[in-house]
């Protein structure tokens, strides 16, 4: 079976700076791989090599093994991309915007008709058919943009950042939306530097940054190979004494890295070990006779991991990449 | 279907299906595009607008010529010279200034096209489908067209009046709107490649405007300029003809190109509104004239042909030596009733034509299209070439394909644009 999605030292370069210096990236049919990493770690400039609208400087990169500088129409015809950011074009109705792209796809007449009342209730804007485009929420936009990414049924789906600018219940329907669509047999790669939102959704991952694939495979997998490390959150039952009692404990333990205070009797243990050690820590802990009300993972998983992995080659140029710089 | 399932060794299906395939496009686009300009107001205020300004100005110019009618024959005599020198100047001055509005309107339309679709960020949307740049350039182009043809074939029944007035025929009347038409698909893909060219679309309209302007008012100075310094028009030549009469023909050496003025409409215009004048002595044929160094009066003489401008004739004088001359189309004689074209270097005296034996000149008229169909040809090729390098641009991944670097698509300087 051909992969959906293959690239192979994809490198970009703008004006001299490295957005992408060599991805190699695999999605097998049916997946939904999330393609996770800071921003300016080079997410959109993948997509937009893949969805044939910038030429790689160096490496391939094929759709459904057509090559996206050789064979764009191909490639074009089995992809639906839904870029990060998007405009609407003025004075048109919300049919029209998906009847002109089913017209650049070629779709006759009868076709686009049934196709456009089948997308718009698929994302539920069965009611907006009429309302010009700009009037739309830019939630309504976002749903309209991936519509205009499947009037013509594509294979792959290319969505970069679909969810930024949602808010949390447009989210969890974009969730829903996307689930729908994974049934329906289509490939989703997804971009996104939001961690929570692909985590329950992803199939697998691929953690890029600075243009470099830090960790690529199955959530579940990155997961246990990289682990090696962990933040436990503990709550102690007590007054000022116990929870003192119990830092002291926690610090004098090996695998425990460091210990946090939080508000309300809470620990923050950055604690180095599997789930197994942890299970003999809270073990050990309740021998030692501190009351313990809560004793858990901290944060999300992946986002742990995310930041993990994106940390270990931490340097200071990170932080201002994180908080919205550029590539 | 995919690329790899077309049969390769059909080319005429192939080229069949790639035209269909653009024709679709170009529907696309331009059902959409036609869909945003036509609704609402404004596109029917511009129209109004236009025939508005059309009509005061053609009221204008009648009022303007029976003022002067009647401070010439007191009560106001209309002749029918007058009736048709209203009739012809109205018409050049409709042409005139049509001519302008369509050189201020194609590209108001069109220099946006591109770079309006790149700034609100729906271009990429679009490449992303299977159009082809092409469609997409074309597409755009027609649909920009389509409004500017509404405004300049909503003008005829205006035009119309001139027929009223008389001294126009029908024939003035469709070379002028076929120029029209012309002009406006010209500064439209001008108009159009600026905007492939340049990111901004307020940048785009500013270059496409200087540019009009520098076709328009720069090739007209230039050329004035290239004319006065050459001297063109200076030298004489003492010619006798057969019939023993000295004519004074006009050396046309040194002349600037008229090429240079092929993509200016108005000078075009002065060739269409030239062959309508009564007399030939106007300034429209005068113009025309120094551009191109044909003269506005077509005249034969004695049965031979006429000697082009610029071309070394004999004239060949029975009996006599024969005279060698520039040709300044008229007035030379060529007895041999061949082609005097090519010099005629063996030219011996014509022993059957007896002198005083050729018949007296004739006068054909005013020379019809001697610049007008150049200019027009010369708007087309350069809409196509423009066209295709606008579709050139648009294209992403096919930036290497042979184009100079500085045509390549201008790459994302700013840093946020490129974050992933």
């Amino acid at each position: 079976m051909t992969l959906a999605v293959r690239t192979e030292g994809l490198v970009k370069r703008y004006d001299g700076t490295l957005a992408v210096a060599g991805v190699d990236l695999e999605v097998a049919q049916g997946e939904i791989h999330g393609l996770v990493g800071p921003n300016g770690a080079g997410k959109t400039t993948t997509l937009k090599i893949l969805a044939t609208l910038l030429a790689p400087t160096a490496g391939r990169a094929e759709i459904a093994g057509a090559d996206v500088i050789r064979e764009p129409d191909a490639v074009r015809r089995v992809i639906g991309y839904m870029p990060d950011s998007f405009g609407v074009y003025d004075d048109m109705k919300v049919w029209e915007y998906l009847d002109f792209f089913a017209r650049c796809y070629g779709l006759p007449a009868a076709r686009r008709r049934q196709m456009i009342g089948d997308l718009l209730e698929l994302v539920d804007l069965a009611d907006k058919r009429e309302a010009p485009v700009q009037t739309l929420s830019r939630g309504m936009q976002q749903r309209l943009c991936l519509a205009h990414a499947l009037v013509h049924d594509p294979a792959v789906l290319l969505l970069d950042e679909p969810a930024s600018g949602l808010d949390p219940r447009a989210r969890v329907e974009l969730r829903e939306l996307l689930r729908e669509l994974r049934s329906l047999g289509k490939t989703i790669l997804i971009s996104s530097h939001i961690l929570p939102e692909l985590e329950e959704l992803c199939t697998s991952v691929t953690i890029i940054d600075r243009g470099r694939v830090l960790a690529s495979g199955r959530v579940a997998d990155i997961d246990a190979r990289l682990r090696a490390g962990a933040v436990l959150r503990t709550r102690i039952l007590g007054d000022e004494a116990a929870l003192l009692a119990a830092d002291a404990f926690f610090a004098a333990d090996p695998a425990v890295v460091a210990v946090e205070h939080l508000d309300d009797g809470w620990l923050e243990l950055a604690f180095r070990g599997d789930d197994a050690e942890s299970a003999a820590l809270l073990a050990r802990a309740v021998r030692a006779g501190h009351v313990i009300i809560t004793f858990a993972r901290a944060a999300s998983d992946l986002e742990e991991l995310f930041l993990q992995v994106t940390a270990r080659e931490g340097t200071p140029e990170d932080a201002t990449a994180m908080t919205g710089g550029a590539s | 279907m995919t690329a790899t399932a077309r049969p390769r060794h059909d080319p005429l299906a192939r080229l069949i299906r790639r035209l269909n395939r653009l024709r679709t496009g170009v529907m696309a686009v331009g059902t959409k595009e036609l869909r945003g300009r036509m609704r609402g107001r404004r596109a029917f205020a511009v129209l109004t607008i236009y025939l508005i300004l059309l009509s005061l100005f053609s009221w204008g110019v009648f009022e303007f010529y029976r003022n002067a009618a009647s401070s010439i024959y007191g009560g106001g005599v209309p002749s029918v010279a007058l009736s048709a020198q209203i009739g012809q100047s109205l018409f050049s001055g409709l042409l005139m200034i049509e001519t302008l509005l369509v050189a201020v309107l194609a590209p108001a339309f069109t220099s946006g096209a591109i770079s309006l679709e790149r700034e609100k960020q729906t271009l990429d949307l679009l490449i992303a489908t299977p159009l082809s740049s092409v469609a997409l350039v074309v597409g755009k182009l027609v649909s920009a067209l389509a409004y500017v043809f509404l405004l300049i074939f909503a003008s005829l029944p205006l035009a119309a009046i001139v027929f009223l007035f008389g001294g126009i025929g029908p024939e003035d009347l469709l070379r002028a709107y076929l120029l029209l038409a012309v002009v406006a698909i010209g500064f439209g893909a001008i108009g159009l490649f600026i905007s492939a060219l340049v990111r901004r679309t307020q940048a785009a309209t500013v270059l496409t405007y200087v540019t009009v302007l520098a076709l328009t008012m720069g090739t007209a100075v230039l050329f004035l300029f290239l004319y006065a310094t050459s001297g063109a028009a200076q030298t004489s030549t003492q010619v006798t003809d057969a019939a023993g009469n000295t004519t004074s023909v006009t050396t046309a050496g040194a002349r600037p190109p008229q090429q240079l003025l092929w993509l200016n409409p108005f000078v075009a215009d002065l060739d269409i509104i030239c062959a309508t004048s009564n007399s030939g002595y106007d300034t429209a044929c005068a113009i025309i004239s120094a551009v191109t160094g044909k003269p506005y009066f077509g005249a034969t003489f004695g049965g031979g042909g006429e000697c082009p401008p610029g071309a070394l004739c004999t004239v060949a004088q029975p009996g006599a030596a024969p005279t060698v001359g520039r040709g300044f189309g008229v007035a030379v004689d060529c007895p041999n009733g061949g082609d005097c074209a090519k010099p005629l270097v063996t030219a011996a005296p014509v022993a059957d034509v007896a002198p005083g034996s050729l018949p007296p000149p004739t006068i054909t008229g005013i020379q019809r299209d001697i610049f007008w169909p150049q200019s027009a040809l010369a708007f087309l090729g350069t809409a196509l070439l423009l066209t295709l390098l606008a579709a050139q641009l648009v294209t992403p991944t096919r930036q290497r394909a042979g184009l100079p670097r500085w045509l390549h698509r201008p790459r994302r300087r700013r840093a946020t644009e490129t974050t992933a």
